[in-house]
């Protein structure tokens, strides 16, 4: 059994589609990208599998759960966390704060406090920043809050929706260093949105590509930093493709 | 001096009322973007709970029989349940909706909430004297002022520490300030939208049965219209404070007080009828100034 699994899903906004019939797999463990154009339904994809977006077809499956029908708040209980597109972090709030607002739906007192000094462990900059308002931060910094956060709900799977949008390179850099030893260290499941083939085969892992609503692509992610494929998919096939 | 301490008495008593009422109203607009018309309604219903049911002329007590040590917590009660009453059969079936659709459910809430107490107390005005000793007046810093109007002050500062408390220190206002932030996100992370929006109603039905017993006390009258002139001033200060903003309701609502009673102190005898008029035309000006509010709970938006 796939740690998750996607069947057939569709997505509309009104009578616009979204997402048609999308299905994929990502089993324990695994690192995958989504990656295509703007539009492709990137972020109608991780809505769906969050519970923030309403499917009007097909189901969704995490260990055996069917997620499709849930409330976004009974889909993180179930281990799904979500580190959204542009941070969403709560400004107003303290770091520290914004770090704790996901951990009312555990127990383990001791392992939470333990996770948040893990995380200053690992972002010194929250550490030192954790009573200051969260939206004073610099862009990176609310990233990796961002992520920290995700992290406070303990997640068996996490989802990072374009974590290199808006940050300078070396920020960018860091922050893939920082996603790949967490999940070495915790065996968490990563589906990343990374529009770059090139920032993901470095990276490393599997990718999947969407284009219009639909799969059209599904390998390595070195591969298809090598292939034309993405290029077509995001220029018709003549531009080069610009770094992002 | 005695003019001075009187007028700070009177302005800080009207603006802690106000601030309570604009404090109901922002915490529900803060977590679910309506603005509820029938929070006025709920100040009603509280003071109509203390009577018996009846449309006789004459009020007899009922609930304000009841020593303050046992009625105070049962009046809360009262507008914490109705409150919580009205989200679970109105306002929960319109999270989806427009806040405009919402906001027109609010009115029709009110309404049907105003013909139940006229259905059942008729629509004359009741005289009640609920703690008639309070308006005894007592002498401080060489003024002449009501009990009340210290008590009035010293509940609102009580009432708005306890719910600053309350929202920084424990879990459930923790959830409450991330979900008026983000609401969304903060499902992302777990939080429960439900239990969210059921607490920022009692907490908003709570303030409704404070505002109240301060009025009827203030008043000594039961009006099934009560609510709607308290309603009209509280959003006026949600909207000047800068909608949804909580320490921005607060000081909004103070200033309008002030604003209201400096007005009817100082304006020549025959504008002062006309106190409304030069009030609001404040408001407009304020809004014209600051049409974000004076504490616009933008500000806080994450940079890029």
């Amino acid at each position: 059994m796939s740690k998750l699994g996607v069947f057939d899903v569709s997505v509309r906004y009104g009578k616009v589609p979204a997402l048609n019939d999308v299905s994929l797999h990502v089993e324990e463990g695994e690192r995958v990208f989504i990656s295509g154009p703007n539009g492709a339904g990137k972020s109608s994809l991780l809505g769906a599998i969050s519970g923030a977006v309403s499917t009007s077809h097909g189901r969704i499956e995490m260990d055996g759960d069917i997620l499709s029908g849930r409330p976004p708040e009974a889909i993180a209980r179930l281990g799904l966390s979500m580190v959204p597109e542009g941070r969403e972090i709560f400004g107003a709030l303290t770091v520290e704060e914004n770090l704790r607002v996901g951990v009312g739906i555990r127990r383990d007192k001791q392992a939470i406090e333990s996770d948040i000094s893990d995380i200053y462990d690992a972002f010194s900059i929250l550490g030192e920043r954790r009573h200051a308002n969260a939206g004073a931060l610099s862009g990176g910094q609310q990233q990796m809050l961002a992520i920290g956060r995700g992290l406070m709900t303990n997640p068996k799977l996490m989802m990072v929706d374009e974590p290199s949008l808006g940050l300078a390179p070396n920020i960018v850099d860091q922050v893939y260093e920082t996603l790949v030893a967490l999940q070495e260290e915790r065996g968490l499941t990563l589906l990343i949105v990374e529009q770059s083939s090139a920032r993901a085969a470095r990276v490393g892992g599997r990718m999947i590509l969407l284009r219009g609503g639909a799969v059209v692509g599904d390998g390595d992610a070195a591969e298809f930093a090598q292939q034309d494929l993405l290029k077509e998919a995001y220029f018709g096939g003549s531009q080069k493709e610009t770094a992002q | 001096m005695n003019n001075v301490a009187q007028l700070f008495f009177d302005a800080a008593s009207l603006g802690g009322i106000y601030a309570m009422a604009a404090l109901g109203i922002a915490l529900i607009f803060g977590v679910m973007n309506l603005v509820n018309f029938a929070h006025g309604d709920y100040i009603a219903v509280c003071v109509f709970a203390l009577i018996v049911p009846s449309s006789e002329a004459v009020a007899v007590m009922f609930l304000g029989h009841a020593p303050a040590v046992v009625l105070i917590p049962m009046l809360l009660g009262i507008g914490a349940l109705l409150a919580m009453a009205s989200e679970y059969v109105v306002f929960r079936h319109f999270r989806r909706a427009d806040p405009v659709a919402m906001m027109i459910a609010s009115f029709a809430l009110g309404f049907v909430i105003q013909n139940g107490l006229l259905a059942v107390y008729g629509g004359r005005p009741k005289a009640i004297s609920l703690w008639p000793d309070l308006n005894t007046p007592v002498a401080i810093a060489g003024a002449s002022v009501p009990l009340l109007q210290v008590i009035v002050i010293v509940a609102t500062l009580v009432v708005v520490c306890s719910l600053a408390l309350l929202l920084k220190k424990t879990r459930i206002g923790l959830e409450m300030r991330a979900a008026a932030e983000n609401f969304t996100m903060a499902r992302l992370l777990g939080v429960r939208a439900n239990v969210v929006i059921t607490g920022a109603f009692a907490l908003s039905g709570a303030l409704a049965a404070a505002v109240a017993m301060i009025m009827v006390t203030q008043t000594g009258v039961a009006d099934v219209r009560m609510g709607g002139q308290i309603m009209l001033v509280a959003f006026i200060a949600t909207v000047i404070g800068g909608m949804g903003s909580l320490p921005g309701a607060v000081a909004a609502g103070f200033l309008i007080g002030a604003v209201s009673v400096l007005l009817q102190a100082f304006l020549p005898l025959d504008a002062r009828p006309f106190r409304d008029a030069f009030l609001y035309t404040f408001v407009i000006v304020s809004l014209l100034l600051r049409p974000q509010g004076l504490f616009a709970s933008n500000t806080s938006k994450p940079r890029v």
